[in-house]
C-alpha cells in the first residue's frame, strides 16, 4: 500500500490534492480544509504582555489553527507572527512528557507520586540541615495568575522560604522599584488607549515594532500624534519616528534630566499639580542643576537643539506619554531612569488623564500577575512586607497567624543564583524559564547551579539547556493546555483557557502546587477545597479586594463575556471591557501621604566602559518572530524559517577597520567568554562603535559574554551595554 | 473548485456577480483566520477593463511578517514555502538609516510570464478579477514560470510535484472575505483595489516599480507599492551579497548535454553519409541511445513524469512546448533514420535530413527557452550560442572516432572547441562587467564557490584539444571524446548553479546556515 502510495506521488498522479483543498468554514471563511476547527476556544495569547485575545480551533483533540479574537478589546483580531503560528507550539518537539529523574547521571522516567515524594523529601532535608533559607525558587512571567498566587502560598508559607524570584527580575523588576519608590505602589498607570489620544508620544529604548508590534496598530490610528523614538540603533521602531534620537547606549537619564531642566527652567510645568500631588520638588530642582542642555548634549550625543526641540515638545503637549521597555530596564541606572520618566510624568501632569501616562510596556504575558499574587518582591494585593498593617490583614484573610507572613523580602533572582555559588541556598526550584540562555554571564551560572544538592526543573519542554542540568525534570502544561487568568500591561484581566489536554503525563503547574502542598501537610491550611484555578481566583479576589489591584468585581464569567477587564475593578464597578481605566486620575498617589515623590536621579556611565582590548560596544535584543530562549518557537518550522539563526549588526566603519565582510562568521568576545561563529551583518542600523547580537540562540549565546552588573535597587542585569571585540572566526570546524 | 464568476458576469447577471455582497456588516464581522479586517470594506467588483490588483503601503509595514504567516496558515502551505514574502531594504548613513520592508505576494501581472511560459496551461487570467491563478490538477510540475517570474513568485512544492502561487485569496474575495494578508496586517499596510487596466499600462512605472524588486517591465506587475518620499540614492537589498550557488538540475543537465550530444552526432553520420557514403549504423544507435536517455531523463525533473505528454500542449506559446515538440520529432526521426541505416532501406538521406532539422530546431528552442526575465545571467544570445557549441563540438569530436580522426574531423573539433573557449571567455568578461547585479553575481560565484569546478571545465576542454592531434585511430579518439563530453557536463552543471535569479529583496540570513 505505501509503495502503491509512493508511486502515485512520484509519478504525480496523486498530488495530495485533499490535504492541500480548501473549504468555506464559518468561522474562518474560505481556508485551506487543514485549519477547520469542530469547536473554538477563547484565550490570551501566551507570549508577551500585550495581552491579546485569541481562539484556538480544536479539531479531534488537536488545536489546528489560532485567531486574534475580532472582539478582544485589546487587538480587534490582530495578532503578530508568534501568536499567528502559536497553536504549532502545543505539539512541538521537545514537549517534557513524563517526570524524570537523575539516576547514576542520566534522567529516567519516574512516576508522579515518586517525583513529588522526592521532590518535597529533598528539599525537606536540605531546608532541615542549612537552615530553610537554603532553597530558592526561580518561577516566571508564564503562569496564569491563579499559579502565581498559589506557588507563592506554598513557597513563602509553605516551605518557609523567601528566596523567591521570577525571571521577571531580568526583565521588569526596574519598572516595579521605579514605581513603587515615584508612587508608592507597582502598577502602570495608563491604558492602550493613550497611545491613540496622546499628542506626543515618547518611546525610549522600546522597540515596540519587534517586541509588541500589536501596539503599533494603536499608533497608527493616532494620525495627530507626534512619536519620538529614543534609541541607539535603528530600530523597526526608530523607523516609525517623527522624530528619532539617536542616544548614546545608557544615555536615556541624562536626557530626560536635561529635559526636566529645561521644563523646569522655562516654566513649562504644572505648579500646581507639584504643589498638591508630590513632594521633593525642591530636592528635584536642585538635583537637576548640571543637567544642561550642552551637557546632556556631551553625553547622550544629540545636538543640543534637538534636546530643546524634544524637550518643548513634550511640555507643550496635551497629553504626552511616555513609554519604556528593556532599553530602560536592562540597567544598573534603571531604577533611577524610571524614576526620571516619573519625575517628567509627575511635573506636567501627564498621569492620570486620557492619553497621559508614564507606561511600562511590560514583557511576559503574565509578568504583571506575578507582581500582583505572587508574592515574592511583595506581599499578595501590592502589599508591604515591611507594613505590620498589610501583614496583619493578611494573616486575617489567611486565618493564620501573623508570625507566619514574612517580614522581608528574600533574595532577588541574581542574588539566588550568587548565594549558590556560594552554597547558601543548596536546593533551587526552576519553574518555566531557561537561565542557562537568559541569564547574563552564564558561566556564573553554571557555577551555582553546578554546586546545588538538588535542582528541580519545572517546564513545558525539555530538553533545554537547563533541564539538561536538572536532577528532577517535572513536566508542565503549557498555554493552550490550563486555566486562569493573565494581566496585560495596561492592567486588563483576560481569561486563559485549556484547549487540549498536555502531552504526557504533563500536568498543569496548578496541580502540581497542590500535590506539592498535599505532600507537604499544608495543603488543607493553604489551598483549602482547592481543586480548580478558580478555586484560587476566588480567594486572589478577597486577597485583593480594596487593594490597587481590586479583583473583587471580575469573575471569570464576566472576562469570558467582556474578553478582559482592567484592574482596579472593584465589585459593582462597570464590566464595560472599552471603558478604559487609569489610575491615580484623583491625583491620589499608593504613598502614605497620598503625594507622588519627585525622586532625584543621577547619570552614570555604564559599569563596563570599552577599551582598547574591549573596543566595542555590545547591544542584546530579540527579534519579532521569536520568544526569549526558543523554547516555545524554536520548534515552530515557520517562525525558524523567517529567523533561522543569531546574527551580529555592526558598522561598517567597525568592519571596515577589522575587514570583515557581510556573512562573515565572527567570534564575540568579552572578558568573560566568546560567542563563536555568528553571521555578520554590516549595517548602518547600528552605530559605529556598537554592536547587536540577539539573544534568543542557545547557539550563539549572547549571555556567554554579558557582565554580572547589576541595578542596586531593583536587581536588575545590565544585559544592554558591556564591551567585547569582534575576531573573523577561524576556519578549522568546531 | 469550480467559481464560475466569469459565466455569471457574462451572463449579465448582476445579481448573481456578488464578488462582495458577503461582506454584509449585518452578519457581524467578516470571518477570518486572522483579524477580521472589518474595519475596511473590499472595493467593488472589478467593471469591464478593471481588475483587482494588491496596494502596498511601504511607509505603513513594520516588517513583522504577520501577512507571511498568516498565508501560509490560510493555505496550509508547509514553512519552506512562502507565497507571500517579507524583503528588507535599507540605505543612508548612521544615525539618518533607512529601513523598510516589502511584502509581496503574486503581482497578479497584466503580461503574466509565468502564464505565457507554461507549457501545460495550467496558468490563467481570470476574466472578471485579473486574478492570475494557477491549477494544481493542470500543472505537471515542470518549474519553468519559476523561472520565467522575475519575482520568484510560483514555488515549487516538491512534497505534492506541482508549483503553487498566491491567488489573492480568490476563493475568499469570491465570498466577500478579505485576502489572509490583508486581514493580518496589524499596520493596513497591504489592500485590495481595483485598477483600469488601460491607465496602468501607461502609467505602470510610476508605481509598481520599488526599491528592492525588479523591473515592472517584465511582466506589467498591477501591484501597487506606496514608497516613503525621500529615500537615499544607496537604499538596497540586504540580501545583496548573498550569493548562493543555485539547484544544478541534473536531469536538465543531462537532459541538455546529450540532446545536443546526439543532435551534433547525427549531424555527423548525416554529413558523413552524405559525403563520404558510409553509413554508420552502430553510431547512430548509440547516438539515438544518447536522445533516449536525455528525454527519459527530461522527465525525472518533472513533479509529474506521468503527464509529460502534456507539455506538448501549448506550443503555440511556449518554449519548453516548442523544445518537447521538436526533440520529440527529432527522436522520432532519428529513430527512423537509424532503422532504415540498419536495414538499408532508401531514403536514408532524407530521413537523416530531416532528423539534423529537427535536431537543430530543438536545440534551438531548447537553448532559448533558458532566456528567461528571471534569470539575466541566462538571458544573452550567450546560451543559444553555447548550447549550439555543444552540439557541434561533441557532434565534431565524435566524428573522430568514426573517421579514425582525419584531419578534416580534428580540424572541425579543434575550431569548435577554440569558439567555446572563446564564448566562454567572451561570457564571463560580459558577466564582469555588467551593469545587472545578478549578472555580476553569477560571475562571483564563478570565481568564488564554483571556481574549482570553472578550472576543471577549462582543463577538460584544453586537454581533449590538446591531446587530439596526437590521436591516431578511432580508439584513440575515444578518451579525447570523452573528455570534451565530461567538460560539456561541467559547463553545463555551472550553467544551471551560477546563475543568480532576479528576486524581491529577502531577509538577511538565508534558510540554510552559510
Amino acid at each position: 500500500m505505501n509503495l502503491l502510495r509512493w508511486l502515485a506521488q512520484k509519478s504525480g498522479l496523486d498530488i495530495r490534492s485533499a490535504e492541500y483543498s480548501y473549504g468555506e468554514d464559518p468561522v474562518l471563511g474560505f481556508t485551506s480544509n487543514r485549519k477547520h476547527a469542530d469547536r473554538w476556544v477563547n484565550s490570551t495569547c501566551g507570549y508577551c504582555s500585550v495581552g491579546c485575545g485569541m481562539q484556538l480551533g480544536v479539531r479531534e483533540g488537536k488545536v489546528v489553527s489560532v485567531r486574534g479574537n475580532p472582539d478582544h478589546p485589546v487587538n480587534l483580531g490582530k495578532l503578530c507572527p508568534k501568536g499567528l503560528a502559536e497553536h504549532y507550539a502545543i505539539d512541538a518537539n521537545g514537549r517534557a512528557k513524563y517526570p524524570l529523574l537523575r539516576k547514576n547521571g542520566q534522567l529516567a522516567r519516574i512516576g508522579w507520586d515518586v517525583a513529588i515524594d522526592t521532590l518535597v523529601e529533598r528539599f525537606r532535608k536540605i531546608q532541615q540541615k542549612y537552615g530553610p533559607e537554603s532553597l530558592g525558587i526561580v518561577s516566571t512571567g508564564q503562569l496564569v495568575t491563579e499559579e502565581f498566587y498559589a506557588l507563592g502560598k506554598l513557597v513563602q508559607l509553605g516551605f518557609g522560604t523567601t528566596n523567591y524570584d521570577g525571571n521577571t527580575t531580568l526583565c521588569m523588576s526596574t519598572a516595579v522599584a521605579g514605581y513603587k519608590r515615584s508612587f508608592g505602589s507597582d502598577g502602570p498607570p495608563g491604558a492602550y488607549e493613550d497611545l491613540e489620544v496622546a499628542d506626543v508620544i515618547l518611546l525610549i529604548g522600546a522597540n515596540i515594532a519587534e517586541n509588541h508590534p500589536i501596539l503599533c496598530t494603536r499608533l497608527e490610528a493616532n494620525s495627530a500624534k507626534t512619536l519620538i523614538v529614543a534609541d541607539p540603533r535603528v530600530t523597526k521602531t526608530a523607523m516609525m519616528a517623527d522624530v528619532y534620537l539617536p542616544v548614546k547606549p545608557r544615555s536615556d537619564l541624562a536626557l530626560i534630566n536635561a529635559i526636566l531642566r529645561i521644563l523646569i527652567d522655562e516654566e513649562l510645568y504644572n505648579k500646581e499639580y507639584v504643589e498638591l500631588h508630590t513632594t521633593g520638588f525642591a530636592e528635584l530642582r536642585a538635583s537637576l542643576a548640571p543637567y544642561t542642555v550642552d551637557y546632556a548634549a556631551s553625553i547622550t550625543g544629540l545636538s543640543p537643539e534637538l534636546i530643546r526641540k524634544t524637550a518643548l515638545l513634550y511640555g507643550n503637549a496635551k497629553a504626552a506619554f511616555i513609554g519604556w521597555t528593556m532599553g530602560v530596564n536592562h540597567s544598573t541606572k534603571g531604577t533611577e531612569t524610571v524614576n526620571a520618566i516619573n519625575n517628567l510624568a509627575l511635573i506636567t501632569q501627564n498621569i492620570g488623564r486620557p492619553g497621559a501616562s508614564p507606561f511600562s510596556i511590560t514583557g511576559q504575558c503574565n509578568a504583571m500577575g506575578t507582581r500582583e499574587a505572587g508574592f515574592s518582591s511583595g506581599l499578595p494585593g501590592y502589599r508591604k512586607f515591611e507594613s505590620s498593617e498589610d501583614r496583619e490583614e493578611l494573616a486575617r484573610l489567611w486565618n493564620l497567624p501573623v508570625d507566619r507572613i514574612p517580614t522581608k523580602r528574600g533574595l532577588a533572582y541574581p542574588d539566588i543564583i550568587e548565594a549558590a555559588v556560594s552554597r547558601k541556598i543548596r536546593a533551587l526550584w526552576i519553574i518555566g524559564t531557561n537561565p542557562l540562555v537568559s541569564f547574563p554571564n552564564i558561566d556564573v551560572l553554571k557555577h551555582g547551579l553546578g554546586n546545588l544538592d538538588f535542582l528541580v526543573v519545572q517546564d513545558g519542554f525539555h530538553p533545554t539547556p537547563t533541564t539538561e542540568l536538572a536532577d528532577m525534570v517535572l513536566p508542565a502544561a503549557i498555554w493552550g493546555e490550563k486555566e486562569g487568568t493573565y494581566t496585560n500591561s495596561e492592567r486588563r484581566v483576560s481569561k486563559v483557557n485549556a484547549a487540549v489536554k498536555p502531552p504526557g503525563e504533563a500536568r498543569r503547574d496548578f496541580d502540581i502546587f497542590l500535590a506539592v502542598a498535599e505532600r507537604l501537610g499544608c495543603g488543607k491550611e493553604l489551598f483549602p477545597g482547592w481543586r480548580n484555578p478558580s478555586d484560587a481566583f476566588e480567594e486572589w479576589r478577597r486577597v485583593s479586594t480594596g487593594r490597587l489591584c481590586d479583583y473583587s468585581g471580575i469573575t471569570y464569567a464576566a472576562l469570558e463575556t467582556a474578553g478582559g477587564l482592567q484592574w482596579p475593578c472593584p465589585v459593582g464597578a462597570s464590566t464595560n471591557p472599552a471603558a478604559p481605566r487609569r489610575l491615580y486620575t484623583d491625583g491620589r498617589f499608593q504613598t502614605d501621604d497620598g503625594r507622588a515623590r519627585l525622586v532625584p536621579t543621577q547619570w552614570a556611565p555604564f559599569p563596563e566602559q570599552p577599551h582598547p582590548e574591549f573596543p566595542l560596544i555590545l547591544n542584546t535584543g530579540r527579534t519579532v518572530e521569536h520568544w526569549h530562549t526558543r523554547t516555545k518557537t524554536g520548534g515552530i518550522s515557520i517562525l525558524q524559517r523567517l529567523s533561522p539563526r543569531a546574527w551580529l549588526e555592526m558598522n561598517p566603519v567597525d568592519a571596515g577597520k577589522l575587514g570583515l565582510k557581510p556573512h562573515e562568521h565572527v567570534d564575540v568576545i568579552s572578558a568573560r567568554g566568546r560567542v563563536s561563529k555568528v553571521e555578520l551583518r554590516i549595517t548602518e542600523i547600528v552605530a559605529p562603535g556598537q554592536i547587536f547580537l540577539p539573544f534568543h540562540f542557545v547557539e550563539s549565546n549572547a549571555n556567554q559574554i554579558t557582565q554580572s552588573a547589576f541595578d542596586p535597587i531593583s536587581r536588575e542585569p545590565n544585559f544592554k551595554q558591556c564591551a567585547v571585540r569582534v575576531e573573523k572566526s577561524s576556519t578549522a570546524h568546531a | 473548485m469550480e467559481l464560475p464568476l466569469l459565466d455569471r458576469a457574462l451572463a449579465g447577471n448582476e445579481d448573481a456577480f456578488c464578488l462582495t455582497t458577503a461582506a454584509n456588516p449585518a452578519d457581524g464581522v467578516v470571518a477570518s483566520l486572522c483579524g477580521t479586517g472589518s474595519d475596511i470594506a473590499l472595493p467593488p467588483p472589478p467593471g469591464p477593463g478593471e481588475q483587482y490588483r494588491f496596494h502596498f503601503d511601504m511607509t505603513k509595514c513594520i516588517g513583522c511578517k504577520c501577512c507571511v504567516v498568516a498565508c501560509n496558515e490560510q493555505n496550509g502551505n508547509p514553512a519552506d514555502i512562502l507565497w507571500r514574502r517579507v524583503g528588507e531594504i535599507e540605505g543612508g548613513i548612521y544615525p539618518d538609516t533607512l529601513r523598510h520592508y516589502l511584502s509581496m505576494g503574486c503581482n497578479h501581472c497584466l503580461e503574466p510570464t509565468c502564464m505565457t511560459g507554461c507549457p501545460v496551461d495550467a496558468y490563467s487570467k481570470d476574466g472578471p478579477t485579473g486574478i492570475v491563478r494557477h491549477s494544481a490538477d493542470i500543472c505537471i510540475g515542470c518549474q519553468y514560470c519559476t523561472w520565467n517570474c522575475s519575482y520568484g513568485v510560483p514555488q515549487y512544492n516538491p512534497e505534492r510535484g506541482v508549483v503553487g502561487k498566491c491567488d489573492m485569496c480568490y476563493g475568499r474575495l469570491t465570498q466577500g472575505q478579505h485576502p489572509a494578508c490583508v486581514s493580518a496586517c496589524p499596520e493596513g499596510a497591504i489592500r485590495i483595489e481595483t485598477v483600469r487596466i488601460a491607465e496602468w499600462r501607461e502609467e505602470y512605472r510610476i508605481d509598481a516599480n520599488s526599491p528592492g524588486m525588479p523591473s515592472a517591465d517584465d511582466s506589467l506587475s498591477t501591484t501597487r507599492i506606496t514608497i516613503p518620499g525621500r529615500l537615499p540614492h544607496d537604499l538596497r537589498k540586504v540580501d545583496l551579497n548573498r550569493l548562493r550557488p543555485e539547484h544544478p538540475h541534473w536531469p536538465l543537465v543531462v537532459m541538455t548535454v546529450l540532446t545536443q550530444l546526439s543532435v551534433g552526432a547525427f549531424t555527423s553520420i548525416w554529413l558523413l553519409e552524405v559525403f563520404s557514403a558510409h553509413a554508420h549504423r552502430a553510431a547512430a544507435l548509440i547516438a539515438l541511445l544518447a536522445a533516449a536517455v536525455a528525454l527519459s531523463a527530461s522527465t525525472l525533473h518533472l513533479g509529474r513524469p506521468i503527464h509529460a505528454l502534456r507539455a506538448l500542449k501549448m506550443w503555440r506559446r511556449s518554449w519548453l512546448s516548442r523544445e518537447v515538440l521538436l526533440f520529440t520529432l527529432f527522436a522520432n526521426a532519428a529513430a527512423a533514420y537509424s532503422a532504415a541505416l540498419w536495414i538499408h532501406l532508401p531514403g536514408t538521406t532524407f530521413l537523416g535530413g530531416l532528423t539534423v532539422v529537427f535536431g537543430i530546431c530543438g536545440v534551438g528552442a531548447s537553448a532559448r527557452l533558458y532566456l528567461v526575465p528571471g534569470r539575466p545571467a541566462w538571458k544573452s544570445p550567450f546560451t543559444i550560442l553555447e548550447f549550439y557549441l555543444t552540439a557541434v563540438l561533441l557532434g565534431s569530436a565524435g566524428a573522430n572516432i568514426l573517421t579514425g580522426a582525419s584531419p578534416r574531423t580534428q580540424a572541425a573539433t579543434i575550431i569548435a572547441g577554440l569558439a567555446t573557449l572563446l564564448v566562454g571567455g567572451l561570457k564571463i568578461t560580459w558577466l564582469a562587467r555588467s551593469e545587472v547585479h545578478e549578472r555580476r553575481g553569477a560571475y562571483s560565484l564563478l570565481f568564488t564557490v564554483l571556481s574549482n569546478h570553472l578550472r576543471l571545465r577549462f582543463l577538460l576542454l584544453s586537454a581533449g584539444l590538446l591531446m587530439l592531434p596526437f590521436a591516431q585511430s578511432r580508439w584513440t579518439a575515444v578518451p579525447i571524446v570523452l573528455a570534451l563530453i565530461a567538460g560539456e557536463f561541467v559547463s553545463r552543471y555551472l550553467f544551471f548553479v551560477s546563475v543568480v535569479p532576479t528576486n524581491i529583496a529577502t531577509e538577511y540570513l538565508s534558510v540554510e546556515a552559510a
